[in-house]
């Protein structure tokens, strides 16, 4: 009985400093922003040079129709949470400027692919559907899997995404954290935001 | 020593063995080899290689600065503990796979400690996997601990069944602490200790759907699955395998059955081959009796002779139902015996002199053990009455034969005489070199730690102290 005393007592110590180790700030950082890996769109596949890594994705129906910026909604992201800070990588998004070439015909719809973002338990990844100024879908590319991941995301996934999600209702980032899967929720927030910025 | 013919013990009273041994042992038996602690070393530090191979996992897939959260690193905790609880469940199997190899190398009675330590170390482990869980879970999620299990009940698949095998854990752990196991009748402590089995079942899909370092196709995975396959492999090999190629092997049989004292019987066995059984005094079987009430339970006597090629022996108390059953045996009745196991033999002494203490029918072992020692053995008899002193005949002679000092040491544990010669000081007086000698000690537990707190005190080394243990 000494023995198994000493036994978890050494376990308890080691299991601690195990944790202790891996908590305290190494060089890597965690919640880095890795640059858009544009998804090919199902419909405008192959049309994507992917010469520009943030470009917004290709619309379907062949036209460039942007937004300028003064079709931006009211509900503009804002900064709102501490976790949703600008990231290096977003700055790319700077040249919307000059795609502001024509008025673009509200009716057109198009897919905007949000950067990516990887967080503790896997990359996430966002792209919306928006006609004129109105986000009507919301779609996630991709999403940590695996193991209570695929449950938390399943749970994100119902929440956020289609055509009747919280995106949707509330056409703006600031959506409810989903309980259980606060990183996720935050990345895809993100990921949402900065699809966002670029629709509109 | 008187040796009346009794009817209370055995049905066919017979004679007792009054010359067990010698005219079956034309040859004195061989003092056989020493068997070093070598092996047992060498698989505790693979063990212990093993433990940091599966903590291992965790290490590579954290990466560093990434616990920030409480709840990270409470659950990053859980996971390990998850994993030391996972690997130690297999160590635990692994131990009482009987794998004969296991049982050569370490010993019934090391392994019955060891389980015991690894069993405690296994429950604390896994309660503590549970709670670190379930904290972190609960943290991430904004909820009660409580309404984190609702929801681990219900929408984590596997989870029930992780929930009832903790639960059987904790009822085999709770039935282990010695005073509420003496309390319960062995055969149901029995029963509920092999639901352990359940616990590997039950406890295996969790690991795999939910286990951050498992669920994904990989090595580690792999890996981890392959233990699996590996102890159990072990376990058809040391429970099913091996046990029924020694019983196809050797076909035991009962000969007789003798009364030696009032509430004492030898069952003498034949069977085919003998002569090829390596068997050591001092070591046991798990006997099997295939008779009508008796076949379903499975009991550990140490043979009460050597190996002579022609006939085993064990020498039973009748305490029990199942021993009391014992004595109407019928000769030719079929028996199934797992073993030989134990280390408590002559082979696994340090010392080139040996002092044996046995208390009762705690003589059993230690006499077969006394045809192999080398001769200078002393022995320490400790009965109650002069009724209780069992083999005495058998002891004579091989007190001549081997060489060996006997002192039959009678009365009560309170009585001045067997209190003075149990002391330190008595023991030294009596076998002035004892702290040089290997010390055998098999008998009631109280007799054991008496004595082996008045041995420690006279300077003997704890690991020149061999205990018989075969609870297990």
């Amino acid at each position: 009985m000494r023995r198994a005393l000493l036994a978890i007592t050494g376990l308890a110590a080691s299991t601690t400093a195990l944790v202790v180790f891996k908590g305290s700030p190494g060089t890597s950082q965690v919640a880095q922003n890795l640059p858009t890996a544009q998804p090919v769109n199902p419909s405008g596949a192959g049309t994507d040079p992917g010469a520009l890594a943030d470009a917004p994705g290709t619309d379907p129906a062949g036209g460039t129709p942007t937004s300028s910026e003064s079709a931006k909604p009211s509900t503009s992201p804002k900064p709102g949470k501490t976790t949703a800070r600008p990231s290096g990588t977003r700055t790319t998004k700077a040249p919307s400027a000059p795609r502001t070439t024509t008025k673009a015909p509200q009716s057109t719809t198009r897919r905007v692919t949000g950067n990516g973002f990887e967080n503790e338990y896997g990359y996430v990844q966002v792209q919306i559907v928006v006609s004129g100024n109105r986000i009507v879908e919301a779609v996630a590319l991709s999403l940590p899997s695996g193991g209570e991941s695929d449950i938390h995301s399943g749970d994100v996934r119902n929440r956020y995404d289609g055509r009747g999600g919280e995106v949707v209702q509330k056409q703006n980032g600031n959506l409810n954290t989903v309980s259980g899967a606060t990183e996720t929720s935050n990345s895809y927030k993100q990921s949402l935001r900065s699809a966002i910025e670029q629709a509109f | 020593m008187t040796h009346s013919h009794t009817h209370a013990a055995g049905r066919r009273t017979g004679t007792s063995s009054r010359h067990g041994g010698r005219s079956a042992a034309p040859v004195p038996p061989q003092i056989p080899d020493r068997r070093g602690p070598g092996g047992r070393r060498l698989l505790g530090v693979l063990l212990l290689v093993g433990l940091l191979a599966s903590v291992l996992p965790w290490w590579l897939g954290t990466p560093a600065g990434s616990l920030r959260s409480t709840a990270a690193t409470v659950t990053s905790a859980g996971r390990i503990t998850g994993l030391v609880a996972g690997y130690l469940l297999l160590v635990q199997v692994l131990m009482m796979s009987r794998l004969p190899v296991l049982e050569r190398w370490i010993g019934g009675e090391h392994m019955a400690r060891w389980h015991r330590d690894i069993g405690a170390t296994l429950l604390v482990t896994v309660l503590a996997h549970m709670s670190l869980i379930l904290v972190g879970y609960a943290d991430l999620r904004n909820q009660s601990i409580l309404a984190e299990v609702g929801t681990l009940l219900g929408d984590y698949e596997d989870m029930v069944s992780a929930f009832v095998a903790t639960g059987i854990m904790m009822l085999v752990g709770f039935s282990s602490i010695r005073a509420i196991r003496r309390a319960l009748p062995y055969e149901l402590w029995h029963l509920l200790h092999l639901s352990s089995y359940l616990i590997l079942l039950l406890g295996f899909g969790h690991q795999f759907t939910h286990g951050a370092q498992l669920y994904k196709p990989g090595p580690v995975r792999t890996g981890w699955i392959a233990l699996y396959l590996l102890v159990i492999a072990a376990l058809l090999w040391g429970r099913v395998i091996a046990p029924l190629a020694f019983n196809l092997r050797y076909k035991l049989r009962v000969a007789d059955v003798v009364a030696e004292s009032p509430d004492t019987i030898s069952i003498y066995l034949t069977g085919e081959r003998l002569g090829r059984l390596a068997m050591l005094g001092g070591q046991h079987f798990r006997w099997r009796f295939l008779t009508r009430g008796c076949w379903w339970q499975s009991h550990p006597f140490s043979v009460s002779a050597a190996a002579n090629g022609r006939w085993l022996r064990v020498t039973v108390k009748v305490v029990g139902t199942h021993t009391a059953d014992l004595r109407d045996l019928e000769p030719g009745t079929r028996v199934w015996a797992e073993g030989p196991s134990g280390t408590f033999t002559a082979a696994h002494r340090l010392r080139e002199r040996a002092l044996l203490i046995a208390g009762g029918s705690g003589i059993t072992p230690i006499r077969a053990m006394l045809e192999e020692l080398p001769p200078g053995a002393a022995l320490i008899y400790r009965a109650r009455t002069p009724a209780d002193v069992l083999l005495s005949r058998e002891l004579d002679w091989l007190a001549q034969e081997r060489d060996t000092s006997v002192w039959y040491v009678i009365g009560s544990r309170d009585d001045p005489g067997p209190r003075q010669l149990m002391s330190p000081d008595g023991l030294r007086q009596l076998v002035p070199d004892v702290a040089r000698r290997d010390v055998y000690l098999c008998g009631p537990p109280g007799l054991v730690e008496q004595s082996v707190r008045a041995l420690r005190r006279a300077g003997v080394p704890r690991r020149q102290i061999h205990l018989a243990t075969f609870e297990l």
